[in-house]
């Protein structure tokens, strides 16, 4: 339905920066999703892409046209707020009608759509109630039918499910999903949660402090971290990083020794190796330590292991069992071990 | 033990409406004496002697109603105050959405300002006042009423309003706004029926205010074509009747029972109104 492009966005208040140096092409029909911790700018992008705020610099461009001084009400975006931000004074049928009566759409087909929008989100037994008699749930479905009722080129989403249940959650991410494809509607979704992400996106956009740490799709992202910001915030536990020295293709730590790294740098960096990744051998390989936690949770059991004094996540098999202090060795996947810069926290390649 | 608990419970109860029913009687007690004044015969107010059993008379009702044009006093009361709370409203609203919402330079010295003009002691500005309506020719009618309430009540109604308005969410208006809605859409149908206890809370503050205001409509009115009921009361004192308390207190009845019966009709509101605005929900 469109295409967007930011190009060097920057948003200020005063001496504090906002969002600096954003740059991203989102394709057409395109479900995209900015991740990253509170205050890192997320919102404020996509706020800007609504146009409920301005850039202090750069360009917004919906399908070539650049949408700087376009109103938010003349741009053909539809947003979903974090609370609901359904009108309080309406019934249901009224706040899904809200926007096609706005948009001077002819009222003839009012009725149909705001039904066909309540079909959609399976709400269509509710539209006589006012939003605070319903549920966290039924509300939020109620919002993404108004979103949806007018067919909008660009669907903006900011934190939706964040006040809902984990059950509920997760039901409402499948039915986001479906209603996207099916729509095929240009999306942006803000979210701090990674699983969100990992499962709605096509692509995800990594933030902090304002700029934007790493594009890619939810693999690139999870497989090859672009520094140690992201390998920390995707995965859950998250990756295990290691300060340390390399030298000759070895690093070295307090407990831990990795041989044969074919890698041409050296000096101080930052290993990383995913939990998943560590395997228990119970013969020395690279890392020795002692056990300090054991944490089943019925699929798998998580072992966190201390060398020197660092704490080592391992994914250990569901029967793993150990007393702690005791000592344990553990063997890393050489194929997936990432080496980071431990200065800049940029990978090396 | 549970028989026990059950009547200390009642017992509570009991004693809570036993202490609410005084608090009651005490808040009505003026009410309900000058009730009991305005239906007694004149001689038996002015007794010295206590009289414990009163009798009942419609005296002062029938004079008020046949010496003097009381239903005019009351017409004028009614159309001065809704005209000046219709007014109060009209430039309150916009005036406290622009404080609340947007943003520009000066904007809060703007709204301490019209606050302050509540400030000033209200003889200060009689006298230029009634120069004022004089050379407007509005002089004893119920326009000037209007207005001078209006003016009088403008600045906390603003007040007032702009504290409900910056309770609401944000999310609402940046909702209506992705959804197509311009500014005045959004006041008139978004912000307006979200903050409607505040307004209604306002405008009986405002009615109020405006039902009690004897200065300015002294000042302004000199004929019964723009007396208010406030002034009326002062016309049952001296003359060549003497003070008449019993058509005296008939009227300051008269006059409390619109408030009442106003306040009565719209409790629900006016109490949620009261406390919205205060805290955050």
């Amino acid at each position: 339905m469109a295409r967007i492009e930011l190009k060097d966005i920057q948003k200020s208040w005063g001496a504090v920066k906002g969002v600096s140096d954003v740059n991203i092409d989102i394709e057409d029909e395109e479900f995209i999703v900015f991740l990253g911790p509170s205050g890192c700018g997320k919102t404020t992008t996509m706020r800007m892409i609504a146009g409920l705020e301005d850039p202090s610099e750069g360009a917004i461009v919906m399908d070539g046209e650049t949408m700087n001084e376009i109103d938010a009400r003349d741009r053909d975006v539809a947003m979903v707020f974090q609370g609901y931000a359904l009108y309080p004074n309406m019934t249901i049928y009224e706040n899904i009608r809200f926007p096609l009566r706005m948009r001077g759409v002819p009222k003839d087909q009012h009725d149909a759509k705001v039904r066909r929008a309540a079909e959609f989100v399976e709400l269509t037994d509710y539209l006589d109630r006012k939003p605070g008699a319903l549920s966290g749930g039924q509300r939020q479905r109620a919002a993404l039918a108004r979103a949806i009722v007018r067919q909008p080129q660009v669907f903006l989403m900011d934190e939706p499910l964040s006040n809902l249940d984990a059950k509920l959650r997760q039901a409402m991410r499948v039915q986001i999903k479906h209603i996207q494809r099916e729509l095929k509607i240009t999306t942006v979704y803000v979210t701090h949660d990674q699983i969100e992400a990992m499962t709605l996106a096509d692509r995800i956009v990594i933030m902090e402090k304002g700029a934007i740490q790493q594009i890619g799709t939810p693999d690139q992202i999870y497989n090859d971290p672009a520094n140690t910001f992201v390998a920390a915030f995707i995965g859950s536990p998250p990756m295990n990083l290691v300060e340390g020295t390399l030298e000759g293709g070895v690093f070295r730590a307090p407990g831990i020794a990795v041989e044969n790294l074919s890698t041409r740098h050296s000096g101080q960096v930052t290993l990383g190796v995913r939990p998943e990744d560590c395997t228990v051998t119970g013969i020395p390989t690279h890392l020795s330590g002692t056990v300090y936690g054991v944490e089943p949770t019925g699929d798998v059991t998580y072992l966190t292991v201390k060398a020197g004094d660092k704490l080592i996540e391992v994914k250990a098999d569901r029967d793993y069992r150990a007393t702690l202090n005791t000592p344990e060795t553990v063997t890393f996947d050489l194929t997936r071990i990432y080496l980071f810069d431990t200065a800049t926290g940029q990978r090396l390649r | 033990m549970a028989s026990q608990r059950k009547k200390s419970k009642g017992e509570n109860l009991a004693l809570r409406y036993l202490i609410l029913g005084g608090w009651a009687l005490f808040c009505l007690a003026p009410v309900l004496w000058f009730l009991s004044i305005g239906l007694r015969p004149r001689t038996e107010i002015i007794t010295p002697q206590p009289i414990y059993f009163p009798s009942f008379s419609l005296d002062a009702w029938h004079m008020i109603w046949s010496d003097w044009p009381m239903g005019q006093y009351l017409r004028n009361s009614v159309a001065a105050i809704i005209g000046s709370v219709i007014i109060d409203l009209v430039l309150a609203i916009p005036a406290a959405y622009s404080l609340s919402r947007f943003t520009y330079k000066g904007r809060e010295d703007i709204g301490f300002y019209i606050l302050s003009t509540r400030m000033m002691a209200p003889a200060i500005v009689a006298v230029p006042i009634f120069f004022l309506f004089r050379n407007l020719g509005l002089l004893d009618t119920i326009w000037a009423l209007m207005l001078i309430y209006a003016a009088i009540n403008l600045s906390f109604v603003t007040w007032i309003i702009r504290s409900y308005m910056l309770d609401i969410p944000k999310e609402l208006e940046d909702a209506a706004k992705t959804d197509g809605a311009g500014e005045l859409r959004i006041l008139w149908e978004i912000i307006i029926p979200a903050i409607l206890p505040g307004i209604i809370t306002a405008s009986v503050i405002a009615m109020i205010f405006a039902i009690n205001e004897f200065l300015f409509t002294l000042l302004i009115a000199s004929t019964p074509d723009a007396y208010t009921m406030s002034v009326a009361l002062s016309n049952f004192t001296g003359g060549s009747d003497g003070v008449i308390y019993n058509a005296i207190a008939l009227v300051a009845f008269l006059a409390f029972v619109p408030v009442f019966l106003v306040v009565v009709a719209i409790q629900k509101h006016l109490s949620r109104g009261l406390t919205m605005g205060a805290v955050k929900g």
